[in-house]
């Protein structure tokens, strides 16, 4: 973002939206103080004229001309300049000389100028009518009060001036300090966009709402990566697993093409070809169904099924299969059944089928292999155990995942997904696969949680 | 002959479809939409329809076959279909559908689901008792004796017997034994079947008679007399 651009940002605005609240609230207060002291200092002379006069009145007014000479001479200033005018308007005695001025008013104070004063000072004053029609003029130079007006206001606007640049240069550096830290954010973003997917968007160490947000957006960002990670690793794992069959394929058609062969030769060949596609084939079907599975669109299919009917199924199918094996091959039922559940019989049996079947795989010859169904208050599933060389327990999240083969199972034939289909199979039934910490062998246990 | 309708809008898989049925001994019709089909089903008696449950232009293949059981025409019909999940298959078979087969197929399992279908129609009311060579098979009794001696099965392999003998001489796919006999559905991992036929094969030819089980490469098995 430029600087020109300064003007947009929030911290910005905000900012100079409290700056413009603040000189409002200011204003209204420095404006009422203000009337308040001119209105009060207006009032105490207003009073003070008020006192005088009253005092003139009673006064005698043939004593008059002696007394305002005397207040003129105590009065070399001309703060209060008394004076007294004649019928006929003329200056007689007092420090306010001229003829007399033009009174809006009498007996109360009105403000003027004091036109015959040098300087032209503003004015309080007072007229007063005496018994012998003679004028008398009171007056107060306001001037010095004017000047303290003045400076009050003259104060104020310069403290509002220092105020609004203050405040502008606040406002710009917090804006600038936004605009830097979400250009940083957004320089990381648009890193990201752009496929670098290990940065994370910077963090300050201030703990505040755009930390919180940064935070999350991180772990976000995590989460992205390790799917990213494992897309990747299925596809990896895709593309080595499709190479095998492929290049096997390819050899025998070369083989086929470069020699001549007899028929029955040429027939093994294709055999051969068909078979190796049809296993590739099996294991694209198996990959798509994982993830229609997955994704949950199989739901639909759901009817009332009991676990216990389907492992009666499974074991009774896996049999032969370990009795070839001369595998010690059990099942225990428990007393109580466990309760019918929604699901989809055909993924079920699947799913159990291949955890039985990996178990009846690893067993060694006259092994082990139970299969015990369990229902209690808090739970109801299947454990499968047996004797083989096992799971490490540091492999037991990744045996879950599409095409992963664990240490002990490289050699053995398999796709590699069998477990992230039983995986994927109990996610859409509520259900958890779970290993077992066991001393030798496997456990694994295919369990769902009662609903209570 | 059989005679067969092939509704398809895809011409690649049209003509793939179309080949294997003729090498498999059909005569084949095919429609590209689901309206041709309609009228040339109606108007002729096929002994089996394949229908794509997905085409383009107007009649779907779910509408087409509900307008044809509307119509009266019973002729056993598999479906087709992109689609596997399990209520995919429900609705079609609910629609009228005698089968369902999900894309990518193999040709072979095809051919023999169609077998299937056909002989079914075929078959007629229970029967007494079933004969193949040497081998009879009493289904009220469940008894099987093979010349005479009787032959002890397991209720499953008793099924697995059974539904062998109910299409003899065909192919049938391991597949459709999982689904005929352990009332499963299921694509994949089904190699344990070959387990269940080895040891039925093991009661059924005792030592020096000829197998009545044939392996079929790839695809399935095949009872038959032996030889």
């Amino acid at each position: 973002m430029h600087l020109t651009e300064l003007h947009r940002t929030t911290g910005f605005r905000l900012a100079t939206l409290f700056l413009a609240l603040f000189g409002v609230v200011a204003m209204l207060l420095f404006g009422y103080l203000y009337h308040e002291i001119t209105g009060f200092e207006q009032e105490r002379i207003d009073d003070w004229l008020k006192r005088e006069h009253a005092e003139l009145i009673r006064e005698d007014p043939s004593e008059l001309v002696v007394r305002f000479k005397h207040q003129d001479l105590l009065d070399p200033r001309q703060q209060r300049p008394f004076a007294l005018f004649g019928t006929d308007g003329k200056h007689l005695a007092g420090g306010n000389p001229g003829d007399r001025p033009p009174i809006p008013q009498f007996d109360r104070p009105f403000s003027m100028r004091l036109e015959n004063l040098p300087k032209r000072p503003p004015g309080r004053c007072i007229a007063a009518h005496l018994a012998d029609d003679r004028v008398a003029l009171q007056c107060q130079n306001t001037r010095e009060l004017d000047h303290f007006d003045e400076e009050l206001l003259h104060a104020l606007i310069s403290t509002a001036l220092l105020t609004l640049v203050l405040g502008l240069i606040g406002a710009s550096l917090i804006g600038i300090s936004t605009m830097r830290r979400l250009d940083a954010v957004t320089a990381s973003i648009e890193e990201i966009v752009a496929g670098n997917l290990s940065r994370r968007l910077p963090m300050h160490s201030k703990h505040d709402d755009v930390d919180r947000l940064v935070g999350v957006v991180n772990g976000m960002l995590d989460e992205i990566e390790r799917l990213m990670h494992e897309v990747k690793g299925v596809c990896d794992a895709i593309a080595h697993d499709l190479r095998t069959p492929l290049t096997r394929m390819l050899a025998g058609l070369e083989r086929a093409q470069r020699r001549t062969m007899t028929e029955p030769e040429y027939r093994a060949v294709i055999d051969e070809t068909i078979l190796e596609t049809s296993g590739l084939l099996r294991t694209f079907n198996a990959l798509l169904r994982i993830s229609e599975i997955e994704s949950g669109v199989r739901r639909q299919g759901f009817t009332s099924v009991n676990l216990a009917a389907v492992a009666d199924d499974v074991f009774e199918f896996y049999e032969p299969t370990a009795e070839d094996k001369r595998i010690v091959f059990e099942l225990t039922r428990p007393a109580i059944a466990p309760p019918d559940m929604q699901g989809d019989p055909n993924l079920l049996f699947e799913a159990l089928a291949n955890l039985v079947e990996n178990a009846v795989k690893f067993a060694p010859q006259n092994g082990h292999v139970r299969v015990t169904l369990f229902s209690d208050a808090n739970s109801f599933g299947v454990t499968i155990s047996d004797d083989g060389p096992g799971i490490a327990t540091t492999e037991r999240r990744a045996v879950l995942r599409r095409f992963y083969r664990g240490e002990a199972s490289r050699h053995a034939p398999g796709s590699g997904l069998g477990l992230s289909l039983a995986s994927a199979v109990a996610g859409m039934h509520g259900m958890s696969i779970q290993f077992n910490d066991v001393a030798t062998g496997c456990e694994v246990t295919f369990f769902r949680p009662v609903e209570r | 002959m059989s005679k067969v309708l092939v509704v398809e809008d895809d011409e690649q898989t049209l003509a793939e479809i179309v080949e294997a049925l003729t090498d498999h001994g059909c005569t084949v019709e095919a429609a590209r939409t689901g309206r041709d089909g309609l009228v040339l089903a109606v108007a002729n008696a096929y002994d089996a329809i394949v229908l794509d449950r997905m085409l383009t232009g107007g009649l779907e293949g779910l509408g087409m076959l509900a307008a044809l059981r509307s119509a009266g025409v019973l002729t056993p019909v598999l479906i087709l279909s992109a689609l596997s999940a399990v209520d995919e298959r429900v609705r079609g078979l609910r629609a009228g559908g005698d089968d369902y087969l999900t894309k990518p197929f193999e040709f072979i399992e095809l051919t023999a689901r169609l077998d299937a279908l056909m002989r079914r129609r075929e078959a007629g009311p229970s029967v007494q008792e079933y004969q193949v060579g040497p081998l009879r098979v009493d289904p009220l009794k469940r008894e099987v004796t093979r010349a005479g001696r009787p032959v002890p099965l397991l209720p499953r392999e008793y099924r697995l017997l059974e539904y062998l003998i109910q299409h003899q001489g065909q192919v049938v796919s391991r597949t459709m034994l999982f689904e005929a006999v352990w009332d499963y559905r299921l694509d994949e991992r089904t190699n344990v079947i070959d387990v269940h036929i080895s040891r039925l094969r093991k009661k059924l030819d005792p030592d020096g008679s000829s197998p009545m089980i044939d392996t079929v490469r790839g695809s399935g098995y095949m009872l038959h007399a032996p030889d």
